[in-house]
């Protein structure tokens, strides 16, 4: 049990807390509900751009990172389709300084063309080092736009372009931060060494001030029903050749996610998956295979991918994997098979309760998703999945005409 | 009410590791050490078999990982699968490592399960049969991800990195070869396993939530195996090789991976501790001269960061970085500038209190929770040493003072020394 309290501040900032003494630190994370999706086709990327210059120094602070590691402080952030997320760890007894530095890049930020220029290039950078100079590294550039034809999913979130990075002007930059980062669009998750009554003190004195920001909820253009199979074929210089298969699926919050979830480990939840035992182990047809899913807040995908072993014929590797999911759809699950794969749910989910920062980030996420008691409810709602559900899941979802594939085949 | 002063940090306390908790050693009836960390709140355990079976033991490449990693692949008593369908079955996190000096197996699972996590650990760790056709498949599929992984330019580049500062003989430099997954036969790797993998030469290392019993059920385990004793063998160093600088094109890339760096004292030499603050102001975090000057000031790279890392024969320091290929060479001008400069000017006192408290931060963080304090304990025990060494690293960090940053870089960064290696487009 993550036993925590939630509060709300005038200023519409949720904030969760969570109590554990076994530790000396205390860790920090504050979601901002922004991420790609809320970005303009023509100005993609600027949501992951934009986390790097949270970091280039805010209205009373010149610097955010020097302060947090004189305090003995850690710091990351990342961005996704759905939400930009920044998490601090620092030993208790300093926690005020990650108060002070995360309200005050929430109250406003020291935005310069000179931070602006080195941030693009280093966010260039970073697309060439994820995305172009290794193996395979462009294939969510591909698959994406494949899936979603009409739904922001469609591009990536380092952008759809690097020349979108490379146009970003001071204003637009500017005016997104306005826009999405205020208060009332953020979940502040505090968890570790700290008292609640403490915790909520400082929030209230460091975030309690900060005005709100109301904004339209943007209502995002529902991807439409794909009713015929697409294919899309690319030819690299790679050592061997690749196959992506992505079905839509629902949202995170619909209740099929749980059977769904429980399936990608049916077929490929450890060594023991069936897509594993039986196309890598038996039939030695790939050296890798996986799948899992997207999770995201608007309707996912669920992938599989899998890398050929050389001189396989990717057609035929294709066709073993429909095979087994044929077999999926039309065959029971054994008790034994739905015990193994909520097992090991139990066990991660015990595993992920041992780190205070996995706790805050867990308790925000959810919190997004509608509520942070989640945490505790999740273990359950597994559980209860019949062997039944993830049957119907599957033969909901896995239908030839609602599925996209990517050949990524080798020139050698 | 007062205004709030948000120009100010709020008051700071001295952040320190404070007592570290002592690990108890308890020794089977046939003589294998096991240490205990007993701490965390879930009920969890995690279980660390370590063997002097590392790289440095094989006569031919891919000999050690190779006997690491055909160990759950068939037991006396079960198949591959059986054994993969069991850890999956009970929820373990099942992880085999080699490393250069040792290798192992580590298992993290939920306390109600012990006794069969125990069960499958001995039958994994003693009685693996090598079966042919799974040997035959391993190697075929590691053939495949040797040639994915000589795509990746940083790859090629730590490669080349190892072989020119370690030589291309020795195990901790020398190369694989597409050939060498050729080389390995049964009969190798059930020698090999005879001479490594006995209970005269393991450790087990415990952490999590530890209850009285599991003491007996270890020795229920493992304390009755028989124990042969090994004979000691007798180790050589790595060459000293000479500095060189190396390029290698690599067709298609949009980056260079660039590689700097050299042999160095390693962790049981006094001047370690110093060497570490040293290298943690250069590059080994995120407000460290090098990320400051070439990521945030110059935007050149996504990253780049530097390291000191000890071996039980030889330690080596790295620079490593990628940058967009029209920056090169200023990017490796830029870098040797910050060592020079690290050479003749002191750091002044805001540095070094960011620097000293980022540290002491990290050293919290080191020892918090039961797998962190049993990473922080073998990291220390693998060398001979114990948590003296992380006082003496403590007391390093808050009185090492700016003088002696400049002869520490003096001493152990001088730029004849350092390999440069460069892996880019044509």
């Amino acid at each position: 049990m993550t036993e925590f309290r939630r509060f709300q501040l005038d200023n519409g900032l949720k904030i969760l807390i969570h109590e554990d003494s076994s530790t000396p630190l205390v860790a920090m994370n504050l979601l901002y509900m922004v991420g790609s999706r809320n970005e303009d086709p023509d100005h993609t990327g600027l949501a992951h751009l934009f986390e790097h210059l949270m970091f280039g120094g805010s209205e009373n602070i010149p610097e955010f990172d020097s302060p947090l590691q004189l305090a003995g402080g850690e710091n990351n952030a990342y961005t996704n389709n759905d939400l930009t997320d920044y998490y601090i760890t620092i030993p208790a007894e300093n926690i005020e300084t990650a108060f002070w530095l995360e309200s005050d890049r929430m109250l406003g930020l020291d935005l310069s063309e000179k931070s602006l220029e080195v941030q693009k290039r280093v966010v260039t950078e970073e697309f060439k080092q994820r995305y172009l100079n290794q193996p395979y590294g462009d294939s969510m550039l591909i698959l994406r736009p494949l899936a979603y034809k009409v739904h922001p999913y469609r591009w990536p979130t380092i952008g759809m372009d690097i020349k979108h990075i490379e146009e970003v002007s001071l204003t637009e930059v500017g005016n997104f931060y306005n826009k999405w980062y205020s208060p009332d669009n953020a979940i502040l998750a505090i968890t570790g060494n700290i008292k609640t009554g403490e915790a909520m003190k400082l929030a209230e004195k460091w975030f309690g001030n900060i005005p709100a920001t109301k904004r339209v909820q943007p209502v995002f253009t529902s991807e439409p029903i794909q009713t015929e199979a697409r294919v899309a074929e690319v030819r690299r210089d790679v050592p061997s050749d690749l196959i992506y298969k992505a079905w839509h699926v629902g949202k995170r919050t619909d209740r099929d996610f749980y059977p769904l979830d429980l399936m990608t480990d049916v077929l490929a939840g450890g060594e023991s998956g069936r897509l594993y035992t039986s196309l890598v182990r038996d039939k030695k047809l790939f050296s890798d295979i996986n799948t899992y899913l997207t999770g995201d807040i608007d309707p996912g995908l669920m992938v599989v991918y899998g890398k050929l072993m050389n001189g396989v014929d990717i057609e035929h590797a294709e066709k073993e994997i429909m095979n087994l999911l044929d077999e999926l759809l039309s065959s029971a699950i054994s008790t034994y098979e739905m015990e193994k794969v909520k097992n090991k749910f139990e066990a991660n989910s015990v595993m992920a309760n041992t780190n205070i920062m996995n706790k805050a980030t867990h308790l925000s996420l959810f919190e997004m998703i509608g509520d942070a008691g989640l945490i505790n409810k999740e273990i359950e709602a597994y559980r209860n999945v019949t062997p039944g559900e993830v049957i119907s899941a599957a033969q909901k979802y896995l239908v030839n005409s609602n599925c996209s594939t990517l050949y990524y085949k080798s020139i050698k | 009410m007062v205004p709030l002063n948000r120009k100010e940090q709020p008051q700071l306390s001295t952040v320190s590791p404070g007592i570290i908790p002592e690990v108890e050693k308890v020794v089977l009836s046939n003589g294998v050490n096991v240490y205990l960390i007993d701490a965390g709140t879930e009920e969890l355990m995690k279980f660390d078999f370590i063997f002097e079976a590392g790289q440095i033991e094989e006569e031919i490449p891919l000999l050690s990982s190779t006997v690491n990693s055909m160990l759950a692949e068939g037991t006396k008593s079960y198949t591959a699968e059986e054994l993969n369908e069991n850890l999956d079955f009970y929820g373990a996190v099942f992880n085999n490592f080699t490393e250069k000096d040792a290798a192992g197996i580590s298992i993290l699972f939920l306390n109600k399960h012990l006794k069969k996590i125990l069960e499958l650990c001995r039958e994994i760790i003693f009685y693996p049969v090598f079966p042919e056709a799974e040997l035959v498949s391993l190697m075929n599929k590691r053939l495949q991800w040797y040639y994915l992984n000589q795509e990746k330019v940083p790859n090629l580049a730590y490669e080349k990195f190892f072989e020119s500062v370690f030589g291309s003989v020795h195990p901790y430099g020398r190369k694989v070869i597409a050939s060498d997954f050729n080389g390995v036969t049964v009969q190798m790797l059930q020698d090999f396993h005879t001479d490594c993998y006995n209970p005269s030469g393991m450790t087990i290392i415990v952490s999590g939530k530890i209850h009285q019993v599991t003491i007996s059920i270890l020795e229920d385990y493992f304390g009755k195996l028989p124990a042969k004793r090994k004979n000691k063998k007798q180790y050589l160093a790595p060459p000293a090789e000479k500095s060189r600088r190396v390029t290698l094109n690599k067709k298609g890339a949009v980056q260079s991976s660039i590689r700097i760096g050299s042999v160095t004292i390693g962790k049981r030499d006094p001047d370690y501790h110093g060497l570490k603050i040293l290298d943690t102001i250069l590059g080994g975090y995120f407000g460290s001269r090098l990320m400051k000057n070439i990521r945030e000031e110059k935007g050149f790279t996504y990253g780049i960061n530097s390291g000191v890392t000890s071996y039980n024969l030889a330690a080596y320091k790295i620079i490593s970085t990628e940058v967009g290929s029209e920056y090169t060479e200023k990017a490796i001008g830029e870098i040797l500038n910050e060592i020079k400069l690290l050479q003749n000017v002191p750091p002044g006192k805001d540095e070094m209190d960011i620097v000293r408290n980022f540290m002491l931060g990290e050293m919290v963080r080191m020892f918090d929770g039961p797998f962190a304090l049993a990473e922080s304990f073998r990291a220390a025990w693998e060398f001979g040493l114990d948590n003296n060494y992380y006082y003496d690293l403590t007391t390093k960090i808050k009185t090492i003072d700016p003088d002696e940053i400049i002869h520490l870089a003096r001493t152990y960064y001088n730029i004849d020394d350092l390999h440069v290696i460069v892996v880019g487009p044509e």
